[in-house]
């Protein structure tokens, strides 16, 4: 297995930047989820490590070799598509031969190495039939076994759940992590869907626009999202965000959203100053939130908001309740038995370790402000 | 019980009508002709019933030189624009699906020229082509790098026949007939999902191994198609074969195919029997030559319903 390395990869077509300065680690054995929306540049970014793709600048390594202007052929990548792009004119048998056949492995070990990988994903029954007489689910597991007949160092997977069912989808989410982990193989999955990600990475890299957004564990990217953008694709629903403005009353710095005013520590208070912040972005995340009828005496310094209960959707588990503050919507995921009424005035309580503060110009969280700003000038 | 019939039906009349006037009953009008001694469009003559158009064909192909040059023609035209149109075709589709789509489209249209162009005035540029004076481009060309010594005629020497005849008439019809095994080909290329390509190349592949492993075999069916439709257009075609007989371009006799014989019998010597005899010959053998090609391509196999659960 291998540690992928890209080193300010930029890849071009024509005048549309698809990967722009990307400099990323896919861990050794990990399984690296690439998120982001369409045409973000995930799938260029797969096929530049593939090396369908040359980049237009920057290098690739795999471990200590430099893989740049390797073909695809010389770097043992396994690669499994969105629609399997399984050949239609061969059997489960062949399809999966094919690569080793590529190879001019001996015919003897072909056969036992496409009965191993077949029986390891459960399709030996499978294998005289033609792709399409099998299932969307089957077909995957061929596609799978297909680039797992190989041994690849990296296994490379283009949004291969998006086309199963939802709960086929959940069903193979789990046990294709757990392949990996068996097989320790280096693993880089593609998906737009934020709670694929979340459920089956070692390590997300969010990407937006092909640019990097975050690179970090799920619980990093989800707790502490480096920017506005991260904070607001990821998680369902995602965050709520209100834009307030800043201001100093007897030396101490609030932001005031609608009419609530929420404090700031001395540390932000410091950079706000300094920067010369006026507006800044106040953002929770909706099952962090309480609602509650009456405003607390003493807040303890957490943003309480007021709002009007728009409507109530109760999903079972949970209710998401819809409450409108300060002429925008905000979502509060609360226990079944909370149902506010529609229309009722409510307050909306955020511990103040869940609330998050966004730079409106950059988009940037104040704390990774703190700490790129600490970065670039050093002591 | 009375029958009661589909309405569907009702919507299929004017086009059974049409084939019907227009091929059913010629088809039935020209095998019955066959069968009768018209001569000079006497239609007296078209009560008796005979064989005799065929017995006499018959022994025009043993014993008539100028008709068996004719059936020699049609086969190695045949033949070989055949092979040119299927192979070239795919071979045309094949480079034009691997090239930039930038390039690939000025390619395209410059391929589908001898199509678009009228046929007489396809016909005449390989007629200045191959003219036998010094003023033929091939000529000049020659002379002037000395190949030759002095102008030749190309399809008419009796130095040359009958190949060159041939050569003409393979080339005239080959640059036609290809553009549409391209378009075939090149569609259905295109057809073929790009990932499978990429997943090949990934697994190691040369484009080589590609266009053998991947691509051509999805294409088995379209080879089939267009293998069939030249071949049963080819032993029909006569247009620009007319032409360059009629011009003088090619031999009278290496240079005709049997469906220009067939033309030239009924409008020329006017002996509608034999002529309606011969037509009848050729669309058997055309049927013939259709269903061994699908057997032997083994069209059978690839519309029979997949086996299994989908
Ligand atoms: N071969 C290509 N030629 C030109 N532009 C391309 C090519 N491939 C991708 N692009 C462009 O690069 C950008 C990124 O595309 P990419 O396919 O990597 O997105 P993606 O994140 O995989 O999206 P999706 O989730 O829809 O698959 C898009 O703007 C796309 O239009
Ligand atoms: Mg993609």
């Amino acid at each position: 297995m291998v540690e992928v390395r890209l080193e300010k990869v930029t890849k071009k077509f024509g005048r549309v930047i698809a990967v722009n300065k990307v400099d990323l680690v896919f861990e050794d054995g990990k399984f690296t989820v690439l998120l982001g929306p369409s045409g973000s540049g995930k799938s260029t970014l797969l096929y530049l490590v593939a090396g369908i793709y040359r980049p237009t600048s920057g290098k690739i390594f795999f471990d200590d070799k430099d893989v740049t202007n390797l073909p695809p052929r010389e770097r043992n990548v396994g690669l499994v598509f969105q629609n399997y792009a399984l050949y239609p004119h061969m059997t489960v048998y062949d399809n999966i031969a094919f690569p080793l056949r590529l190879r001019k492995e001996p015919p003897e070990k072909i056969d036992s190495k496409v009965h191993e990988v077949a029986k390891l994903l459960r399709i030996e029954e499978l294998l005289d039939r033609f792709p399409s007489q099998l299932s969307g689910g089957q077909q995957q597991r061929v596609a799978l076994a297909r680039a797992l007949v190989k041994e690849p160092s990296v296994l490379l997977l283009d949004e291969p759940l998006s086309n199963l069912d939802a709960l086929l989808r959940l069903t193979i989410r789990a046990e294709l992590k757990k392949l990996q982990q068996k097989l320790g193989i280096t693993a880089i999955h593609v998906t737009h869907d934020q709670a694929e990600a979340m459920s089956m990475a070692d390590k997300i890299a969010v990407i937006d626009q092909g640019t990097l957004q975050q690179v970090g564990t799920p619980e990093e990217v989800y707790l502490k999202p480096r920017n506005l953008f991260v904070a607001t694709f990821i998680g369902n629903p995602p965050a709520n965000t209100l834009t307030g403005s800043v201001q100093t009353v007897d030396g101490t710095v609030f932001v005031e959203v609608g009419s609530a005013r929420y404090q700031l520590t001395e540390e932000v208070s410091k950079i706000v100053r300094e920067a010369g912040v006026e507006k800044l972005v106040v953002a929770f995340r909706p099952e962090h939130a309480k609602i509650v009828e009456s405003p607390l005496v003493d807040p303890e310094g957490d943003l309480v908001l007021e709002g009007d209960v728009y409507v109530v959707e109760p999903l079972g588990r949970e209710n998401i309740v819809t409450l409108i503050v300060a002429g925008m919507p905000i979502k509060v995921v609360t226990p079944p038995d909370v149902k506010p009424h529609s229309s009722s005035k409510v307050y909306i309580v955020v511990p103040r370790n869940r609330v998050m503060l966004f730079d409106v110009e950059t988009g940037l969280n104040i704390e990774f402000l703190i700490r790129e700003i600490h970065q670039k000038i050093p002591d | 019980m009375r029958v009661r019939l589909n309405p569907a039906f009702l919507f299929l009349i004017p086009a059974l009508t049409l084939i019907l006037v227009f091929y059913v009953v010629p088809l039935i009008l020209s095998v019955y002709i066959g069968f009768t001694p018209l001569q000079r469009w006497n239609l007296n003559r078209m009560g008796s019933i005979t064989a005799y158009n065929f017995e006499r064909l018959f022994y025009m192909m043993f014993h008539d030189p100028d008709f068996g040059k004719v059936i020699r023609t049609t086969i190695v035209f045949t033949a070989f624009t055949l092979a040119i149109n299927v192979l070239g075709g795919l071979g045309l589709g094949l480079a034009l699906y691997l090239m930039d789509e930038v390039l690939s489209l000025p390619y395209r249209i410059l391929w589908l020229l001898p199509r678009m162009t009228p046929v007489a005035v396809y016909s005449l540029l390989w007629y200045y082509f191959f003219l036998g004076g010094e003023e033929g481009t091939l000529n000049s060309i020659l002379l002037r790098l000395g190949v030759i010594n002095e102008p030749l005629s190309w399809g008419t020497d009796p130095r040359l026949l009958p190949e060159t005849a041939w050569v003409i008439l393979i080339l005239v019809n080959g640059f036609v007939g290809v553009s549409f095994g391209m378009i075939v080909f090149y569609s259905a290329f295109h057809s073929i999902p790009r990932e499978q390509v990429v997943a090949a190349r990934v697994d190691g592949a040369t484009t080589s191994q590609i266009v053998r492993h991947v691509l051509i075999p999805q294409v088995r069916w379209h080879i089939v198609y267009v293998t069939v439709w030249q071949l049963l257009s080819l032993l029909t075609t006569f247009a620009h074969i007319f032409l360059l007989v009629e011009w003088g371009a090619v031999h009278r006799w290496w240079g005709s195919t049997w469906a220009l014989y067939v033309f030239n019998v009924a409008f020329k010597t006017y002996e509608q029997g034999l002529a309606a005899a011969a037509a009848t010959v050729l669309v058997i053998i055309g049927a013939i030559l259709g269903l061994v090609a699908l057997r032997i391509l083994k069209f059978k196999e690839m519309m029979v319903e997949p086996k299994g659960e989908i």
